[in-house]
């Protein structure tokens, strides 16, 4: 545990949620293709009167000779226009906390949760308007900022805290109950301080250089998949570099010019330290681990690699500068590129997942009676090794399509209800 | 590869899969398409949606991949806040775990997940370190409760040691290895920039091999940055800081550090040390034992929003006077100890000075963890019983400024 290169690598952030470009884009065509399925199975398993939508495709009016029994598909999204979608609610995500006037970490932490929560689900599982809010709730509390629900809503004009709260376990779930997330914010404000102790920099440039920097920290990598890229002094980095290339340049110059002397680890072991996993810093005296810290983690070789990613960072926030911030508000953008997902997701969207109360209530009711059978505990007899058909782990039918179908039955069925 | 909507697999084509199960995996559903095994066509009418039930998505299949990989045993504890049940590992019954069951939907809470599971959820997952209890897994159970899957310590924890004065003896050797245990945890955290914030000997429980683990992080916080208030009332009163006493809202380490000496402390004198049974008591203990704050020792202190004394002024102690009581462990022991209970946090020792005193290298040696002494029975009932509780926030304290509105009037009369 001696660096913090070898901290990060113990974080969730990392062991969780950092991936190349091609196993992230992996991960999205499996998701897609994996929602594709279910919903499809389970739109064509519902009679089509009970669907949510009278006409998914066109086809779906060509008279059908085999009758009901193979109903037509809705027309998917691909991967590429759930992308666009996850990009254009954190966009909505990011306006939804400036209106609350929520912290940058808040605000970051939310978006990070919103996106990482997409990898494995399609947004045409669960509704990412409604995700978007449960992500900005519950990252206030990862956050450390409890609200109450009925606060937390009443900014936003809405009326129904259940809302929110079902979704927030299936949102924990979906980060794999990693909650931790880790910023560039103070990585600038060091950096900052750092630049700030050499006497040729003047301090009105440093400041413009930080406003900018920061502005593009709260937008940039938060609507990109940086987060998912690179580590939080990397995006700093890379963000520096934008508001000031030299200042960046800079900064990594006065980092690597440091010569390594030899390793030298021989200090006395103190019976403090006798562990395996003892603190290393017991280990050496205070003034020289600086120094010998930085000899592990910076020879020469490194600098040219670390270049190259801060540029490859950079090239990523440059596409989402915080001028971006008005084309994902315009209204001739979202009415050429977002209204026509809209609608296409309005036929194509999961209808077991899609209303997150319902779903919710639909699995407490289920594990409220197992509780009541079974004497106050849920999942002892699952946990003790009888594992019972999914369709027992997540509740039976939900009740709300039950409801549908005789209602559908009732309205929509041309012949009227049976006899 | 384009995947067929319509010949997603089923739970049915899945009973012959490839994972070697025994007989109650058998129905296990995967959703997640993949090359049919064995054959046999899928029909996507098998399914009705309104017939069985629901299949699983990736990432509920993941969950129940989790929760499939321990077995839940008897229940160690029960409370409002959380049920604790002994349980093992399924591929290896010796494994032993205790599952802790936070209960999502609580009576008092009425704002989703509580913010004891949050913190707790949020900073085991990142702190890895053989003095701090570790979480093995996370899953959610089907009536939504979050199930943390812990280590199982079933040797008790430090108070149940302290407090059997009859039948567990032990020396300064021991007392110096629980105490670097004790550190290096401490230590862990603030170096991740984690306030513990609720230090005492029954949160620091205690491994089948002696190592001493720091449990329950249901308090703990990131530290703030510079400038941004935090709440005051942290700590169980017995290990709680003067300042955060004084009603101090900018705080870092040193208030964990306060929490150490007194657990120190404790452990030499084997009873708590300052046990104030309010904080009006608590404050006056520290000012009788310690020594009063005052702006002479604690420049500053009277600012604080809470600062109130006895009138009559106690002069800090010096380390001689910790010589009678505290001396089993030692000169250099007790010079430890007097700088873990510095009234001025910003003159108390950081775990990090602990770890740099010399009080460890000289004898004795602190006892190998094999061979410290240890209660040979009731530790697991103990564990039940640590992690269920809720933590420090005590329910007669939480509406503090009454509290402290009345702390004044009584020390107007206690002369």
């Amino acid at each position: 545990m001696a660096t913090e290169d070898a901290r990060y690598r113990e974080s969730s952030q990392y062991q969780l949620w950092s991936f190349s470009p091609t196993q992230l884009a992996a991960m999205r065509e499996k998701t897609n293709a994996a929602a594709r399925a279910r919903i499809a199975q389970r739109l064509s398993s519902m009679p089509a009167s009970s669907r949510n939508t009278s006409a998914p495709t066109s086809s779906a009016n060509t008279p059908d000779p085999d009758g009901a029994s193979t109903p037509a598909l809705p027309e998917f999204l691909t991967p590429a226009e759930e992308a666009l979608l996850v990009t254009f609610n954190t966009s909505e995500l990011l306006r939804a906390g400036d209106h609350a006037e929520m912290s940058d970490e808040i605000k970051a932490t939310a978006a990070a949760f919103f996106r990482r929560f997409y990898v494995t689900n399609s947004v045409m599982t669960y509704p990412p308007t409604e995700m978007l809010m449960v992500a900005l709730y519950f990252a206030c509390k990862a956050e450390g900022v409890f609200l109450s629900i009925t606060d937390f809503i009443k900014t936003f004009g809405r009326e129904n805290p259940e809302e929110i709260i079902a979704g927030e376990f299936l949102l924990c779930q979906g980060l794999r109950f990693a909650i931790d997330v880790k910023h560039p914010f103070r990585a600038l404000r060091g950096a900052v301080m750092e630049l700030g102790t050499f006497p040729d920099i003047e301090p009105a440039r440093l400041a413009a250089a930080e406003q900018r920097a920061r502005e593009i920290l709260r937008f940039s990598p938060l609507i990109t998949d940086a987060y998912f890229h690179y580590t939080p002094s990397q995006i700093m980095l890379a963000a520096l570099s934008l508001a000031d290339r030299g200042l960046a340049e800079r900064l990594i110059a006065e980092t690597f010019h440091y010569v390594a002397p030899p390793a030298n680890n021989s200090g006395a072991e103190t019976p403090a330290s006798s562990g395996p996993d003892a603190p290393a810093p017991s280990r050496k005296p205070a003034p020289r681990s600086d120094g010998e810290d930085k000899a592990q983690i910076i020879g020469s070789h490194i600098r040219d690699k670390v270049l190259g990613t801060i540029e490859a960072c950079r090239d990523m926030l440059s596409k989402e500068l915080p001028e971006r911030r008005e084309h994902w508000t315009n209204k001739a953008v979202i009415k050429a590129q977002i209204t026509p997902l809209r609608k296409k997701l309005n036929k194509c969207h999961d209808p077991e997942r899609w209303n997150l109360v319902e779903l919710q209530r639909a699995r407490r009711e289920q594990a409220s009676k197992k509780a009541d059978s079974e004497d106050g505990d849920a999942e002892d007899k699952a946990g003790g090794g009888t594992i019972e058909p999914d369709g027992a782990v997540f509740g039976g039918p939900l009740p709300r399509d039950t409801k549908r179908r005789k209602m559908g039955k009732g309205l929509e069925d041309p012949f009227g209800p049976p006899l | 590869m384009a995947v067929s909507p319509l010949v997603a697999p089923t739970t049915d084509a899945l009973q012959s899969s490839s994972r070697p199960t025994s007989s109650s995996l058998k129905r296990q559903a995967s959703a997640v398409p993949s090359s049919n095994g064995n054959g046999t066509p899928n029909l996507p009418s098998t399914r009705a949606a309104g017939s069985g039930g629901m299949t699983l998505d990736p990432i509920e299949q993941l969950n129940e991949d989790e929760k499939r990989k321990y077995i839940k045993g008897k229940k160690l504890g029960e409370g409002t806040y959380a049920n604790v049940y002994l349980g093992h590992a399924r591929h290896d019954p010796s494994v032993l775990v205790a599952i802790k069951k936070i209960k999502v939907l609580q009576q008092t809470y009425r704002d989703g997940m509580a913010p004891d599971a949050v913190r707790e959820l949020k900073y085991l997952r990142e702190l890895h370190h053989p003095n701090i209890i570790s979480l093995l897994s996370v899953f959610s159970s089907k009536d939504q409760n979050l199930n943390l899957v812990l280590e199982y310590l079933p040797l008790g924890d430090l108070e149940m040691l302290i407090r059997d004065v009859d039948r567990v003896r032990y020396g300064a050797g021991d007392i110096k290895a629980w105490m670097g245990m004790l550190t290096r945890a401490v230590w862990f955290c603030h170096d991740n920039f984690v306030l513990h914030r609720d230090i005492k000997p029954n949160n620091l429980l205690i491994a089948a091999d002696g190592e001493v683990k720091l449990a329950d992080f249901g308090l703990a916080r990131s530290f703030a940055d510079p400038g941004r208030r935090m709440t005051a009332n942290v700590i169980t009163r017995w290990y709680r800081p003067p300042e955060l006493l004084f009603g101090a809202r900018h705080y870092g380490g040193a208030v964990d550090i306060w929490s150490v000496g007194m657990v120190f402390a404790e452990l030499i004198i084997r009873a708590p040390f300052l046990a104030g049974n309010t904080e009006v008591e608590q404050i006056a203990l520290i000012c009788k034992q310690i020594g009063t704050p005052t702006e002479d020792n604690w420049p500053g202190v009277t600012q604080l929003r809470e600062y109130t004394v006895p009138s009559e002024v106690v002069p800090v102690w010096g380390k001689e006077a910790y010589m009678g009581r505290f001396g089993a462990v030692g000169p250099d022991g007790v010079d430890l100890l007097v700088r873990t209970v510095a009234l001025d946090p910003k003159k108390r020792i950081t775990a990090r000075e602990m770890l740099e005193h010399r009080w460890w290298r000289t004898e004795p040696k602190p006892t190998r963890k094999e061979d410290l002494p240890r209660k040979s029975s009731g530790g697991e009932e103990k564990m039940g019983a640590d992690l269920r509780r809720r933590n420090g926030l005590l329910e007669d304290e939480s509406n503090s400024r009454g509290s402290k509105v009345a702390r004044k009037l009584d020390f107007g009369q206690a002369k």
